[in-house]
Formats: C-alpha cells, sequence, structure tokens
C-alpha cells in the first residue's frame, strides 16, 4: 500500500484539524477532496512529516511517517499550493538543484531537469530567470520539480490555481499522464471539483478534520439515486414528506428539484406521495450524479 | 519525436547517499553571492589587507633592501603573533568581515521565506542540521576567504621568506590560533547573520540589521565607557568582544582589563541564542497556533 494511515488526529493548539482520519490508499490517481479548513492540507504536511501527529500513525511507501520521514520524501514529489522558488536562479538550475537535494547525481540531475522541464512545456524559457515567470510556468515549474527524481508517489496541493483554462487543460493532461504509470500514485488536493472527476478514480472527502467519504467516484456516486422534477402545485407537503425520508431534496434557480433518492426505497414512493399531496409532476428524469453533487450530499453545503 | 509526446519518462539512475547533503546547498548559495555584482568587486577589495600584511612580511625580511622603512615602521615589521592579531582583530579588518557577511548572509534564510521555499528544501531528504549546514558553510567560505586563508598564507610565506624554521620553532602555536581564532570569528558571524536573516522576509532589511546591531552595540559601548569609566560595559559591544578574544587567542596582551573569558562567553550566548531562535523560525510549514 502506498499511504496507510490510522487514527491520526491532530490540532494547531485548540483547533483541531484531524480527527481521527485513517486511509489506506494503493495505486492510481485520488482526489483530496474537501471545503477550507477540512484538513487536506494538515493531512499532506502530515504525510510528508512536516507535521508529526498528535495521535496514530501509518506509513506512506513502507515507511514510518513519524521515524523515517527522510525516506519518504526521496521517493515522494511534492508540489505545493503557494508561489514558492529561489530568486536568481533559472528553471535548469532550480529544477537540478532540488533534484540533486533529492539525492540524484549532480549530472543526472542537470540531464534529467532538461527532460522534465520539455516535458512540462518549459523547454523555450527554461534558461530564463524564475523571477521573471507567470504564475501559469510558475506552476509548470512546481510541477517539474515535483517530478524531477522520479518519484513513486506525488502529492499536488491545488495544481491548477490560477492558472488559465488552456494552462489548466495542459496541467490536468500531464497529471493523467503521469498517473497513468500503473507505479506513480498521485494524490491530488483540490477545491476544482472537475479537476479531480478528470484526473482522479479514487476519492477521499474530508470534512471538519473528519474523514466523511471515500471510495470509487463511480461507486459513491450510486449511493443515491438522483432525479430532476418539475412539479406544479403547493410543494411544501411534498417536500417535506421527502424529507422525512431521509432524502435530500434541493431546488435550482429554475424551479427544478434535484431528489437524492435512497437505491434501496421504490422510486415509485414519490409519486404516491405526490398523488396523496395533490401534486403533478410534470417533469421526471434520472440525472447523472455529478462529483459536485456527491460533493454537497456528502459535506452538506449547497 | 519529443519528450513531451512520448509521455513522461522514469529516470534509470540510482540515488547517491550523500557523505554532505548540504552541499549542494552551500554551492548554490556560493553561486547566488557571486552574481551579485556589487559582490564582485567587494571581494578583491576585501582582500588588500591581506595583500598589505603579506607586502610587509616580504619587507621585513628585506629590510636592508628598504632603508627609508628603517625607524618607527621597522617596529610594525617586527613579525610576531601581535602582526597577525593586529591583522585580525583591526577594527577596519571586522568591519570587513561584516560586509563580506552582509553580501553573503542577509539572503540566506530571509529569501526563503520570501519566496516560501523552505517547504522545498524540506520535501526533500533533507534534516534541519542539514539546511543550516549548507548556508552556515556559505558564509563560512567567504569569511575564511578574508582569514584563515591569508592567515595561513602569512605564516608560510614568512618560512618562506626567511628561508629557516626559526618563526616555526619560536611560535609553534601560531597556526592553531590562526585556525582557531578564524572558527571563532567565522562562528559567530555566521551564526550573527543567520539570525538576523532568519528575522525578516526582506533581505534589504537583514542588511541594514546586521550593519546597525554591529555598529550601535560599539556605540552604546563607547557612550558607558565615557560616561562610566569601566572595561565591562565593552561586553556590549560585538567589535571589542571579538578583538579581547582574538587578542587572548594570539596570546597578546587584552586590550580591555576584564577577563576575555567573559567576551567569549557573551559570543557564545549569542550563538546559542541564534540556533535556539534558527531552530523555532525555519521550519517546513508555518504552523499558526
Amino acid at each position: 500500500m502506498s499511504i496507510e494511515i490510522k487514527d491520526i488526529h491532530f490540532s494547531y493548539g485548540k483547533i483541531k484539524a484531524l480527527e481521527g482520519v485513517s486511509l489506506d490508499l494503493s495505486q492510481g490517481a485520488v482526489g483530496l477532496l474537501g471545503p477550507n479548513g477540512a484538513g487536506k492540507s494538515t493531512l499532506i504536511r502530515i504525510l510528508l512529516g512536516f507535521l508529526s501527529p498528535d495521535k496514530g500513525g501509518g506509513r506512506v511507501l513502507g515507511y514510518d511517517i513519524k521515524d523515517e520521514q527522510p525516506k519518504i520524501r526521496r521517493y515522494v514529489g511534492y508540489m505545493p499550493e503557494d508561489d514558492c522558488f529561489i530568486p536568481g536562479l533559472d528553471a535548469v538550475s532550480f529544477t537540478s538543484y532540488l533534484g540533486e537535494l533529492s539525492g540524484m547525481p549532480r549530472q543526472e540531475a542537470m540531464k534529467r531537469a532538461h527532460e522534465v522541464l520539455y516535458y512540462v512545456g518549459l523547454e523555450e524559457s527554461r534558461y530564463r530567470k524564475l523571477e521573471t515567470y507567470s504564475s501559469g510556468m510558475k506552476q509548470r515549474l512546481k510541477l517539474a520539480q515535483a517530478i524531477v527524481h522520479d518519484p513513486k508517489l506525488i502529492f499536488l496541493d491545488e495544481p491548477t490555481t490560477g492558472l488559465d483554462p488552456n494552462g489548466r487543460r495542459e496541467i490536468l493532461e500531464l497529471i493523467m499522464d503521469i498517473s497513468s504509470k500503473k507505479d506513480i500514485q498521485v494524490l491530488i488536493s483540490s477545491h476544482i471539483l472537475p479537476d479531480i472527476e478528470l484526473t482522479c478514480s479514487y476519492v477521499v472527502i474530508l470534512n471538519k478534520g473528519k474523514l466523511a467519504a471515500q471510495g470509487d467516484i463511480s461507486e459513491l456516486k450510486e449511493i443515491r439515486d438522483l432525479y430532476e422534477m418539475k412539479v406544479k402545485g403547493e410543494a411544501g407537503g411534498f417536500l417535506r414528506r421527502l424529507k422525512d425520508m431521509k432524502c435530500k431534496v434541493e431546488e435550482t434557480e429554475e424551479g427544478i428539484f434535484k431528489v437524492y433518492w435512497p437505491p434501496d426505497q421504490d422510486r415509485q414512493e414519490i409519486f404516491r406521495i405526490a398523488a396523496e399531496e395533490k401534486i403533478q409532476i410534470r417533469h421526471f428524469v434520472k440525472s447523472e450524479t455529478s462529483l459536485e453533487d456527491l460533493f454537497a450530499e456528502v459535506v452538506g453545503v449547497d | 519525436m519529443t519528450i513531451k509526446e512520448k509521455g513522461y519518462s522514469h529516470w534509470d539512475g540510482e540515488f547517491i547517499v550523500k557523505k554532505f547533503p548540504w552541499w549542494p546547498i552551500t554551492r548554490y548559495g556560493i553561486k547566488l553571492t557571486f552574481m551579485r555584482k556589487l559582490f564582485k568587486f567587494t571581494l578583491p577589495m576585501s582582500l588588500l589587507p591581506a595583500v598589505f600584511f603579506l607586502t610587509g612580511i616580504y619587507i621585513s625580511e628585506r629590510l636592508e633592501d628598504f632603508p627609508f622603512l628603517r625607524g618607527e615602521t621597522s617596529q610594525f615589521l617586527q613579525i610576531n603573533p601581535n602582526y597577525f592579531k593586529v591583522y585580525f582583530t583591526q577594527g577596519f579588518m571586522l568591519f570587513i568581515m561584516l560586509m563580506i557577511v552582509i553580501f553573503c548572509g542577509a539572503s540566506l534564510i530571509s529569501d526563503d521565506l520570501k519566496h516560501n521555499s523552505l517547504q522545498l528544501y524540506f520535501s526533500r531528504p533533507l534534516k534541519k542540521k542539514d539546511y543550516f549546514l549548507g548556508k552556515t558553510a556559505v558564509i563560512v567560505f567567504f569569511l575564511f576567504i578574508i582569514t584563515l586563508i591569508p592567515g595561513l598564507v602569512f605564516f608560510i610565506m614568512k618560512l618562506v621568506f626567511s628561508g629557516s624554521l626559526k618563526f616555526f620553532i619560536s611560535y609553534p602555536w601560531l597556526p592553531l590560533s590562526i585556525i582557531g581564532y578564524s572558527f571563532i570569528v567565522t562562528g559567530f558571524f555566521s551564526f550573527y547573520a543567520l539570525l538576523l536573516s532568519s528575522l525578516s522576509k526582506n533581505r534589504r532589511l537583514v542588511a541594514i540589521l546586521i550593519f546597525g546591531i554591529y555598529m550601535l552595540s560599539d556605540i552604546i559601548y563607547l557612550i558607558f565607557r565615557s560616561e562610566f569609566r569601566s572595561h565591562y560595559f565593552s561586553l556590549v559591544s560585538l567589535r571589542a568582544n571579538l578583538q579581547q578574544v582574538g587578542a587572548h587567542i594570539f596570546g597578546q596582551k587584552t586590550p580591555y582589563d576584564i577577563p576575555w573569558i567573559f567576551s567569549f562567553l557573551v559570543l557564545l550566548g549569542i550563538c546559542v541564542f541564534a540556533g535556539f531562535v534558527l531552530k523555532s523560525k525555519v521550519k517546513g510549514v508555518e504552523v499558526v497556533k
């Protein structure tokens, strides 16, 4: 297993950032989702050994997160969320420098730096000073430094932040290409749900420091069936009765009701309740659940 | 087919366990310092006192060729441990060291703080110790160019110019003094610069602090000395403490009438304090509790 953690607790003073998080992640691309303050970055920092958990423990790539941090970091790549670079250096020197710090021989690090800069599309500007880079170029450079030492596991913290649509598409293509290698696992933390949906097959959702859900995206989406309907008549009682059946209902701006219906219940029940409440269902269609719907359902936000 | 079209490719090399994992940090630190235009001028200028003192050593062995230098000047040209002490501890030389430290040390940590690059260092298999060693070695490298290396060259050249081992036999401990004081003065300035560099993200402010605190400590000492006539106030002055310890190490009378060990303890205390501050300030991630 690449990441195996059990009962991780971490607090910033009195604020609990993580409470009893356990994960068991193997290969492929994994999305790490959660609203602001959910504990995503804290979890990545614990996995990298920047922070030591107050309670619990685990292993990354088979190495203990408390005692074998340098070994973990040798085989892990990290793309931080913030802008970060070393002023005065050009992209080749910067990337090879960080390759060397990872333990690569100097010549090899330089050769590999050229390769990864070509790979992320910075071949033309690799001798330019980093201070002159645009945010999109800096984002690519951060990806280049994360993969220069050919890690087995890559943590990407908000990899598409600050990118225009083209830049975003290109970075996502690179991530998909990297994660398609069966021996590299990618953990992507992002607020942009379509990015996660596009690149990941597995998702971990954190909420208020706790594990809210985890699993294959396709399987998680099947937890509830989503129906869209338009009704005529006084819908208050109808909606109340649906909610009483532990069914989540949202109303869109167009007046369409989105009903998350438990799959173990018969959907005919919806029509029966509608008939009893004397309202007409004018439009009824089974809809595809998106990751956004799933996120809203699990985290409890619209 | 370009690499981009081929897709991601693995690196087929092997990691090496480096004996000095901090060396790349030092190498790049030195490279970045040399890229500063003004430093390219400052470093050769800082070697002028060494050239002057080396010339003095040569002339001391050829006084008969320089009859106009006899008299009071010949007193200065008596090569003994005091000659070395004067080179290492004169106010001007310490000022040059301060300038070098400002150029090579002010940005060492402050730039990393400003550009969030600490997380890049600490996401690699580096320990805090390696990071500090790498940064310290940059300052050590430049200060040794104007302390340890000239000191040892003076000693060797004295033996070469005199053509005998008499000087070595008279002062066999002098090389150790040169090495010892070079390490003390370099170690102190390294901790001093790194401490101040870790306190701000603004490299210019750090440079002002490095210069200002050094000068201010001296001004405070001079004010108190003129007011209270006590040599103990020399403990406030960084310059005076370095001169006091230097004089003792070179076996000379100390310039201030207080035990040299007090000055040494003051310098050591600053280094220990700097160590604690650096440990708490430099982290892979900023944790606001």
